[in-house]
């Protein structure tokens, strides 16, 4: 298990990862999200022991190995801990076996063990024909493959991703993330996982931290996350498509009569309906774009800066030009306040 | 109809340009790089002079001619090689990839040397450690009452000395490079194994920087067995001899089938090493390719090595830029080498002439054929920055445009060819071929025109280079884009290319400019009294004894250069990418 109390690192004045403190269980696939800056890369490599917190403690399991207060860290090596980076780091003068022999070396495995592992592990990632290939030999699927398969080499009972799909094509992101839960299952270890794209964090995660500027703007489950956002941040950074925040001064005035008047409402995208003409508590957007997503429509309209999207079963054909009329429910899903606090 | 017909009907009548553009492009080379170059075998292989071969090789005289003189060259070429990569790698890894104070200085003083002339560098040494065996003035540590032993003062030990001064900065640039390559995730990645710093050094960074390595000690090789000055200044006084150097005596005696036989078994020799640093290399895979974000450079941390490792490095720099430097300076206004900082006078600046003073030479501003000289160098160098220049974007424009076929295989392999010939040698092979009349063509020795076409076409493998990126940077898409307008080849050139290219092209200029003005070992041989040139008058004076002419001569060629070398990086806004933190 993972247990992350106050943690801070510093640079300068500028605080890259603010007070954060969370814990997961043993075996939990804990995925880290957050827009570029958050800090959730800095997090990582206080995690793998690259970087020394300026403040806090990490523990695995009983044993403290980062104390920020102290200024200490274990060294990487000690950690028990394996890292996959975005751009691999594939080792380019030694061969996909070579790559993954290396560290079982360093950690001064016998060569007939070392042998029999690299095998084991090449072959369960589906590369073993590759074996003798140089990284730049491959294709970038594999580069990924030789990566997770030199990382899980050394049994590191944590396992530790750096946005490991962003560099690869949209179809092969989608095997690589199956592939990635399998070895999850297959280890048994605890995996943290590192990534700006929600959708990844959606499907892969058992524990999602959405991070913000520094700080956790929630911890939680996915379904909890989509279902009961805590902050308006997190209402419109999760879901496919995200729900949709509308201040309540441009509601249509027969939904805004309840609300206090700084706040924003939200809306689910399945809980609108659209119309051509005006009726009762629609608002008007211009028509943006439609596409058929799972045999319904996802529609979107935009008005000034904001945006909103509906999944509706049925929809009237509109071009570019149009006025679309999104009919909002009685009562919004969640209600957040100026700062973006939930308020009911 | 069949194509076949209709081919056959249209290929007499079409005159195809691009062939006509690439036989024009080869006719040039062949007259600039590839003449010369068979001539001067063609010459040694005449019915007269095929008994030089013998003579050099295997005769009563071979041990002198050729095999000490060969014996010593190869220890320069090993010696300064060992000296350069460990120096410019050992200041290219401090630079790159550790948090040494000052890193920034010491990134831009390790490429100084370089634009330093090795007769600079070898006259500095000199005015420093001479001693009274060879007669003359005596250096600055002598007037300090130390006594330098011969070791140090003449021969091997010295001009070793002076070329890796001279030539690591060569092995820093290219190992700097390599190293700022080596992304800080892979050696992250060494660190989550659990490796220590030793092993992630001679496991992860030296392996992935040897091509660098192997590439910086063959270029420093080849630089070495080709250089003249330093040699000629700090080992023939003692009779050592190198290749070049005999080479240059053998044709200064008139000896000219011997000294055409030295030149080609030299320009085997500096090929033979380039030849195999590039096997050794392209032997293996390369690892540009592999890129990612690898931004963050995360640096060893020295520890308490940080500031005695700081002052290496910035002792290094300080003996191989500055010391020398001022050296020339104080010495160019000293009367005596052994009293560097006494005495100070312009006269061998600015002096009229003094019967009691260095038997009446006036200083070199009041000298008007030093002056002249110093119009004349410079006008060389403007006009083969230009011609070469020129030569090299055509080159460049035609191997970008089509460069596959026999044809544009050649034309890339003889525009190289120069690169691999000691500027000596290549001066030898002018002689050779324009030493007297051809045809109708008077013979050229003597005039500025073979000062140019020799210039031009030595320095034509840099220009074709310089040609290339400039062309990178703007073919392809902007060049085609222009195409469908319609806008003929020169056309194009003149409204798209060029425009866009200026910059990089006037850079290019500049740096051929700066060579051809601190180059020695090219002109040394083509020099005559009507065509002299400034590099060569110092050569004069210092071997005649008159250090402080000499030496003020190279002073001003060091400005000219520096000059030209800062406007030329202004213009470039040259990146170092080992330098970006």
């Amino acid at each position: 298990m993972i247990r992350i109390e106050n943690l801070v690192k510093s640079f300068g004045a500028f605080n890259a990862v603010d007070d954060i403190s969370l814990s997961v269980p043993e075996g939990a696939f804990l995925v880290l999200v957050g827009p570029s800056g958050c800090g959730k890369s800095t997090m990582l490599r206080m995690l793998a022991g690259l970087e020394t917190p300026s403040g806090g403690t990490i523990a695995f399991g009983d044993r403290i190995v980062s104390d920020g207060n102290r200024g200490w860290t274990i060294d990487p090596a000690q950690r028990d801990t394996g890292l996959v980076f975005q751009s691999y780091a594939l080792w380019p003068h030694m061969s996909v076996a070579g790559n993954v022999d290396w560290p079982l070396k360093i950690a001064g495995m016998a060569r007939p063990e070392r042998q029999a592992r690299v095998a084991e592990v090449l072959t369960m990632l589906g590369i073993a024909p590759l074996a003798t290939r140089y990284p730049n030999e491959i294709s970038g699927g594999q580069q990924q493959r030789v990566a997770i398969a030199r990382m899980i080499a050394p049994r590191p009972s944590i396992l530790l991703f750096d946005e490991p799909l962003s560099n690869l094509d949209a179809k092969l992101r989608v095997e690589m993330r199956t592939e990635l839960l399998r070895v999850h299952r297959a280890t048994g270890a605890t995996s943290v996982y590192v990534t700006h794209d929600q959708v990844e964090a959606m499907t892969m995660a058992s524990h999602v931290a959405v991070l913000n500027q520094g700080r956790v703007e929630q911890f939680g489950t996915p379904e909890d996350l989509v279902r009961n956002p805590a902050t308006a941040f997190v209402a419109t950074f999760v879901g496919t498509p995200p729900a949709n925040l509308v201040p309540v001064s441009v509601l249509p005035r027969e939904r805004a009569a309840s609300l206090p008047a700084q706040a924003s409402a939200m809306y689910r995208p399945e809980d609108l309906s659209v119309s051509a003409i005006p009726i009762e508590g629609s608002l008007a957007f211009d028509f943006a774009e439609a596409s058929p997503v799972a045999g319904r429509t996802m529609l979107t309209g935009i008005s000034d800066s904001l945006r909103i999207t509906a999944v509706v079963d049925a929809a009237p054909r509109f071009a570019v030009g149009d006025k679309v009329h999104f009919v909002l429910p009685e009562a919004p899903a969640a209600l957040f306040g100026a700062n973006g606090e939930r308020l009911s | 109809m069949s194509l076949v017909s209709t081919r056959g009907a249209a290929r007499p009548l079409r005159i195809d340009g691009k062939l006509v553009l690439k036989l024009v492009v080869l006719a040039i080379l062949g007259v600039l790089v590839a003449a010369p170059l068979l001539r001067i075998l063609f010459e040694t292989l005449s019915p007269g002079a095929i008994v030089a071969w013998s003579d050099v090789t295997s005769g009563r005289l071979a041990r002198n001619l050729l095999w000490v003189p060969l014996g010593n060259t190869l220890i320069l070429g090993v010696g300064v090689a060992c000296g350069c990569v460990l120096i410019g790698g050992f200041l290219a890894w401090l630079v790159v990839m550790t948090d040494v104070p000052f890193r920034r200085t010491i990134g831009l003083m390790a490429t100084l040397p370089f634009m330093i002339p090795s007769f600079a560098t070898a006259l500095a040494w000199g005015s420093l450690f001479r001693n009274g065996r060879v007669g003359g003035q005596t250096g600055f540590l002598e007037g300090l009452g130390l006594s330098i032993p011969d070791w140090l003062s003449w021969g091997m030990v010295p001009t070793l000395i002076v070329l890796i001064a001279h030539y690591y900065s060569l092995a820093f640039t290219v190992i700097a490079a390599a190293l700022a390559t080596v992304n800080s995730d892979l050696v992250e990645a060494a660190q989550m194994a659990g490796a220590r710093r030793g092993r992630i050094l001679m496991g992860i960074v030296l392996p992935v920087a040897l091509p660098a390595v192997v590439a910086g000690a063959s270029l420093t090789f080849a630089g070495a067995v080709s250089n003249f000055a330093a040699p000629a200044l700090l080992g023939l006084p003692v009779r050592m001899q190198t290749m070049a150097t005999r080479l240059y005596g053998l044709i200064e005696v008139g000896q000219t089938a011997r000294g055409y036989v030295i030149a080609i078994l030299l320009i085997a020799v500096s090929a033979l090493f380039l030849w195999l640093g590039n096997k050794v290399i392209s032997g293996r895979r390369s690892y540009a390719t592999i890129t990612g974000k690898g931004g963050r450079a995360k640096r060893f941390t020295l520890g308490n090595a940080r500031l005695p490792l700081f002052a290496v490095a910035a002792l290094i720099c300080l003996a191989t830029t500055i010391v020398p430097v001022l050296i020339l300076i104080a010495s160019s206004l000293a009367p005596s080498s052994s009293a560097l900082f006494s005495n100070w006078t312009l006269h061998y600046w600015t002096g009229a002439s003094n019967p009691s003073i260095a038997q009446g030479q006036a200083g070199i501003f009041s000298n008007p054929f030093i002056v002249s000289a110093t119009g004349l160098t410079m006008g060389l160098g403007v006009a083969v920055a230009i011609t070469t220049t020129l030569i090299g974007l055509i080159v460049a424009f035609v191997l970008a445009r089509d460069g596959k076929g026999p044809l544009a295989g050649i034309i890339n392999q003889v525009s190289f060819l120069p690169l691999l010939v000691p500027g000596i040698a290549f001066g030898a092979a002018y002689i050779a071929l324009f030493g007297a009349p051809i045809g109708p063509f008077p013979a050229l020795y003597g005039t500025f025109a073979l000062l140019l076409i020799a210039g031009t076409a030595y320095l034509l493998p840099f220009s074709v280079q310089t040609g290339r990126a400039v062309i990178q940077q703007v073919s392809g898409d902007l060049d085609e884009s222009a195409r469908m307008t319609g806008a003929g080849f020169l056309r194009r050139l003149a409204a798209i290319t060029v425009p866009l290219a200026s910059r990089g092209l006037a850079a290019g200029g500049l740096i051929v400019f700066v060579k051809i003005m601190r180059d020695l070992s090219l002109v040394v041989l083509l020099f005559t009294p009507t065509m002299p040139v400034l590099s060569v008058l110092a050569y004069r004076y210092a071997s005649e004894g008159f250090t402080q002419f000499a030496n003020a001569i190279t002073v001003v060629i060091l400005v000219i250069s520096i000059a030209a070398t800062l406007l030329a990086n202004q213009l470039q806004a040259k990146s170092q990418p080992w330098l970006k933190s």
